[in-house]
């Protein structure tokens, strides 16, 4: 196997021509151009995060996001059953009749709650990474993902979502999920069906406090 | 995966008297490129995202090897194992050493062009492990026994009635034609199959040298499953693919899911690094990368490095008049399209593709939505260069190149042998002033009469005008 | 301006009143035409087919029949982007690339040429026609070449121009690929053929020959023997001669 790797390294550095270098200075280049400029951040969030087939509410405090979560699971006529992340612990769930239990999910538990690390404005994506208490699953097993999204934690571009996490996380968790929209496919005549093998639906609400 | 990129010009006859495929293609064809113009029409400025996209990958390649060894100490230091392969029968050996090692019966896989090079399922499923392709379009080619016909929409060649048809003898459910019905009968067979599963075997879009990780992109969700839920990971991936830098990432993938689908981005891009936190209720206990030359390498620093750029979008052959005319089976290998015209011959041997380069107008299509700006049509013509310089094109096509090229330059000679052929064709004409029947150029008049020359040529009767002293 | 026409061989053998249109057309924009007796090909065929060499050597030719003229103009985008490639096969030679550079800079597609490059707007014609516009790729994505055909066809009065779905998509010659793959050429002209009559034109307008002969073939071969098929410089001189007559 390491001969593979000497063979490798030794047929790139040929075509090179010249010696693997132990060091490279990369090109120094302005900040990459965005596809669409941010101009407000929240509202260009929200408006992209629709044309990816989210939906959205907005309340003004974490003490309100139970009952935004109860209203959208009732008028969409959902189960008001699944799972939580356990940084949600101190919300009044119970009171809104809300069976989210705090744990990984199973298979069939049908509604994952969620908070997220950041959100891109750009291009209305979420990044959930792993981590202790993050499960991974609660954000794809569930047929209904509710991701909760702090106003403070909207970047404008993934460039800016990756210096966050460097400085506030430090080495790369080891999964950063970006997460745009429903799960779906075109590959039966190229026709979009949402609900392919993740969920369905994704609910964001938008804490403004 | 077997080819059948030498028997191109049979390959193409085939399936353009093939019906159902035509129908296929006339109706699906042009949807990505619709797409694409859409999601072009949305972005400020796309041709200064191009021109980043094609900078960093232009970049990387010109350090290639120091970018892989970067890549390969970062991501050992998170504990990922990384192998390498010269070929892809030895990519295959390491990842059913690594099944085996790990007591791997179960496998699920996420789309990975990679893997179809190598033949992957077939050597794990001989070797007895069961191996479900999870991407939708793979899981239905994997029913019918087919290999893609697409880089991102593997099955595109195939109408709703044939995936039915298949689920039907499948999963024994009744046929339909309602699409939604067919992907929720996918999900419901595909569900307990990730849940089940001790192993996850996905590509990699991207390999990430600052972080050692593997970046994929997917719409379904099941790159995610995969990657999350099996207790071992193995990503299999061709050496080209590295990024210095997560923000190289975020500029690249401002262009490929435009390029590839029109979507403003994919569903999910998931940067995966190492293995399972302690305490963590998910991801793999065991993570592995397996970098497969295959060919690769030894285009570094040719006349078709530039090739190596190549995102895997699809966008070339979306927009190649050839490929939407004849599909991607025609091809005979992994990577149809342009870019497969000159991946193909590149891996597996100009003599074993050699009609492949020659399957384009040069129209330029691809040339002008290649996210990485790839010189498509100018790569092609290096490897007509190769074919002409080392003699593997049939002799008549060398004689008349030839014979063409020493009429064409001395201008008396020239001048009296095209007269000649003038007089000819015409000679040869029917009183319709069409050609019915050329000896020697059945391609055209198989399917084209051709217009018979008007009179002299212009420069006999610009001669006989004699409208101004030179 | 003095300009020299560069014919093209398939304007030479197969259709000699393109070329003559063409002259007609640079006359009465203000230029003065001069046809070097020695030009023969731009040299793609060859080119195209691997032969770098006939490329190299054409190249020569080229500058020595036409480097002392103002500008240089053909009836072809395809051949117009030949000679746009020339300096790139010199690239041990700066002092021919760049003399093939400069004149390279001051050939042009006859379209172009006439609308952006010649001395004088032309004289309005007129003719009776209802036509489609084939964009043919070399000229429309190494040129630019789209906008400028259209503009001087609709300055044709009576001229009726609706536009072909897939206009910018290739008609399937490709030089020597018309023939090596026959049998994809006749589809690719044949969808082309389709959305030309969808459009109920009597005329197929473009400006290279080699695809006009690929479309005419295939049109002949389906049996319509109406539907004329003319580059753009035929339409332009029959409606200067037809504007003349009022």
């Amino acid at each position: 196997m390491s001969d593979a790797r000497a063979r490798i390294l030794a047929r790139m550095s040929q075509g090179l021509g010249r010696p693997c270098p132990d060091t490279v200075a990369r090109v120094q280049r302005e900040d990459a151009p965005m596809a669409r400029q941010v101009v407000h951040h929240v509202a260009d969030f929200i408006a992209r995060a629709h044309a990816l087939q989210s939906t959205t509410d907005r309340v003004a405090d974490m003490a309100a996001v139970p009952a935004a979560v109860a209203r959208y699971l009732r008028t969409a006529h959902l189960p008001l059953q699944g799972v939580m992340w356990p940084q949600f612990a101190d919300l009044d769930w119970v009171a809104q009749g809300l069976a989210l239990e705090m744990r990984a999910p199973q298979s069939d538990d049908r509604t994952g709650v969620t908070g997220c690390f950041c959100a891109i404005a750009e291009t209305g994506t979420l990044l959930l990474h792993s981590g202790v208490g993050l499960s991974a699953a609660a954000s794809l097993l569930p047929e209904t993902h509710v991701a909760v999204v702090p106003v403070a934690r909207i970047v404008t571009r993934m460039e800016q979502a990756f210096a966050l996490l460097r400085s506030e996380v430090g080495s790369v968790p080891r999964a950063l999920n970006f997460i745009s929209g429903p799960s779906r496919t075109a590959d039966i005549e190229q026709t979009i069906v949402i609900g392919a093998h993740g969920p369905r639906r994704v609910h964001l609400i938008v804490v403004d406090g | 995966m077997h080819a059948t990129s030498d028997r191109f010009k049979s390959n193409a006859r085939e399936r353009l008297d093939d019906a159902g495929l035509q129908a296929n293609l006339r109706r699906f064809g042009g949807g990505f490129a619709e797409r694409r113009r859409e999601a072009v029409g949305r972005v400020d400025d796309f041709e200064a995202l191009r021109d980043r996209a094609a900078a960093i990958r232009t970049e990387v390649l010109e350090n290639l090897d120091h970018w892989l060894l970067a890549f390969e100490a970062a991501a050992q230091a998170r504990g990922t194992r990384v192998h390498w392969a010269e070929t892809g029968a030895d990519a295959n050996r390491i990842v059913l050493e690594i099944a085996r090692a790990a007591g791997v019966q179960r496998v699920v896989k996420s789309k990975s062009m990679v893997s179809e090079e190598s033949g992957l399922n077939e050597v794990l499923e001989s070797a007895g492990l069961t191996v479900t392709e999870t991407d939708l379009g793979e899981y239905i080619l994997q029913l019918a026994g087919e290999p893609p016909s697409h880089i991102i929409a593997p099955a595109i060649h195939k109408s709703r009635d044939e995936v039915s048809a298949l689920f039907a003898e499948h999963h024994h459910t009744p046929p339909t034609r309602d699409i939604p019905v067919l992907c929720e009968q996918a999900r419901e067979q595909l569900r307990p199959r990730f849940l089940a599963a001790d192993m996850g075997i996905s590509g990699g879009n991207f390999l990430i040298a600052e972080t050692g990780s593997v970046a994929i992109v997917t719409n379904e969700g099941n790159g995610r499953m995969v990657t999350t839920l099996p207790r071992v990971h193995v990503a299999i991936t061709g050496i080209e693919k590295v990024l210095p830098s997560l923000d190289d990432l975020a500029a690249v993938l401002r262009v490929l899911p435009r390029s590839a689908t029109g979507q403003d981005i994919t569903n999910y891009v998931s940067v995966l690094t190492g293995t399972r936190d302690p305490g963590a209720s998910d991801g793999p206990q065991e993570n592995h990368v397996v970098l497969v030359d295959n060919g690769r390498a030894r285009l570094l620093g040719s006349a078709l490095h530039e090739a190596l750029r190549c995102i895997r979008c699809g966008a070339c052959m979306n927009h190649c008049p050839v490929y939407q005319n004849i599909g991607g089976h025609a091809y005979g290998w992994v990577y149809p399209g342009p870019i497969g015209a000159i991946l193909t011959p590149a891996y597996l041997g100009l003599e074993n593709a050699l009609d492949l380069p020659q399957a384009s107008t040069l129209c330029a299509a691809c040339e002008v939505v290649c996210p990485v700006r790839i010189p498509l049509p100018e790569l092609m013509r290096v490897l007509r260069e190769e074919s002409f310089s080392r003699g593997l094109r049939p002799w008549h096509e060398r004689l008349s190149i030839r014979l063409w090229r020493w009429l064409a330059l001395p201008p008396r000679l020239y001048g009296v042998a095209s007269g000649v052929a003038v007089r000819m064709l015409r000679a040869l004409a029917g009183r319709d002033g069409l050609l019915h029947r050329l000896p020697g150029l059945d391609g055209w008049t198989e399917g084209r009469d051709m217009p018979a020359p008007q009179g002299r040529t212009f420069r006999e009767q610009w001669r006989q005008r004699a409208r101004r002293p030179s | 301006m003095n300009v020299g026409l560069f014919v093209t061989c398939l304007v030479d053998a197969l259709r000699p009143r393109i070329g003559f249109a063409t002259v007609e057309l640079l006359e009465a924009a203000g230029c003065v035409v001069e046809v070097p007796a020695s030009q023969t090909c731009c040299g793609q065929p060859g080119f195209n087919s691997g032969d770098r060499a006939s490329g190299t050597e054409l190249a020569m030719a080229f500058l020595r029949d036409f480097e002392h003229f103002d500008a240089v103009v053909a009836p072809s985008g395809s051949c117009i982007s030949m000679i746009r490639d020339y300096p790139g096969l010199f690239a041990g030679q700066p002092e021919v690339a760049g003399r093939l550079a400069a004149l390279a800079a001051r050939s042009h597609e006859l379209s172009d040429f006439l609308l952006n490059h010649a001395p004088q707007r032309l004289p309005a014609g007129k003719l009776q026609l209802r036509v489609c516009y084939h964009d043919s790729c070399s000229g429309l994505r190494t040129l630019g070449v789209k906008q400028q055909p259209r503009e001087l066809i609709g300055a044709v009065q009576g001229v009726e121009l609706s536009e072909m779905r897939e206009a910018e998509v290739c008609c399937g010659f490709g030089g020597a690929f018309s023939v090596k793959l026959g049998v994809i050429a006749t589809r690719m002209a044949d969808n082309k053929c389709v959305n030309a009559a969808a459009t109920g034109a009597d005329a197929v307008v473009g400006g290279d020959l080699g695809c006009l002969v690929n479309i005419e073939g295939r049109l002949r071969r389906r049996g319509d023997h109406q539907t004329r098929v003319l580059h753009f410089a035929e339409l332009l001189a029959e409606g200067l001669d037809s504007g003349h007559h009022d």
